[in-house]
């Protein structure tokens, strides 16, 4: 059985991986908000989205976190008429992505709230091991 | 004279406390999990209750009962303020007050042990 203090910096520091993960995601959703398909009527980005689960670790009974999956969004696209553009189909319409720039901003606030509370655990854990040291030292 | 049990107590406290860090860091490295259910430690006080000490043998014919000495703290799942559609129920202002609360009693802990070590260093250095 590992030190609970060392799990604990380490639980929190898979938080901030995964939240991490979840910022990228989010990032690759903003950056192709505007990307269409390559030819005539074909389909655009599509949105990802990322879940998590608990990665229980056995040893020491503490739940850390893990990325499970990333999947699409099955939302519709956006349609809009452009005939101009090279993914126009024939009737001169176009498929954007179905990314909505609220929900994406939405997401990345809550993900940064959530890595600020894991970083939060571990200066508070830090804190605490160095208290225990400065016990020596007097 | 009698035995300090104050070491004792407050290692003890101490790893309760850390167990409990532990546990509120992976609440909050769980914050985003669908499904997840916030957990926590029992309290120290409920735990050192249901301690069985052993009592002391001060004659030669007493016969030493080897109860179990300390119960570890068990982590199980606790009523959070809320749970959100996804059926989590971690609240993060929850488990950073938590968290405040290990730090505070974690400084009070080493901060007694501490000052009862300086004292013990003072009467063995005046007894010299």
């Amino acid at each position: 059985m590992i030190d609970p203090l060392v799990a604990s910096s380490r639980i929190a520091g898979s938080g901030m991986g995964a939240q991490s993960e979840r910022m990228r995601v989010i990032a690759e959703n903003i950056a192709n908000a505007q990307s269409t398909g390559q030819t005539a009527g074909s389909d655009p980005y599509i949105r990802k989205t990322i879940t998590f689960r608990t990665a229980l670790d056995r040893a020491s009974g503490t739940a850390a976190v893990a990325v499970r999956q990333i999947g699409e969004d099955k939302a519709p696209f956006k349609v809009e008429y452009d005939p101009g553009n090279p993914a126009a189909d024939q009737n001169g319409n176009v498929k954007l992505p179905n990314v909505n720039m609220l929900i994406e901003m939405a997401d990345m606030r809550e993900a940064n709230r959530s890595y600020e509370a894991n970083l939060q655990m571990i200066k508070q854990t830090r804190s605490m091991v160095s208290s225990i040291i400065e016990l020596l030292r007097s | 004279m009698n035995p300090i049990f104050l070491f004792n107590l407050a290692s003890r406290q101490l790893h309760h406390l850390t167990a409990r860090q532990a546990v509120i860091a992976g609440n909050v490295a769980n914050a985003n999990t669908p499904g997840y259910q916030a957990r926590d430690l029992t309290p120290f006080r409920d735990v050192l209750n249901k301690t069985a000490l052993s009592m002391a043998a001060t004659h030669a014919g007493h016969l030493g009962i080897d109860g179990p000495s300390a119960r570890p703290a068990r982590a199980a799942a606790s009523d959070g303020w809320d749970v959100v559609h996804s059926g989590n129920s971690v609240n993060l202002e929850e488990q950073l007050m938590k968290a405040g609360e290990v730090s505070r009693d974690q400084a009070l802990n080493s901060g007694i042990v501490k000052s009862f070590n300086r004292m013990l260093a003072m009467s063995v250095k005046s007894g010299q």
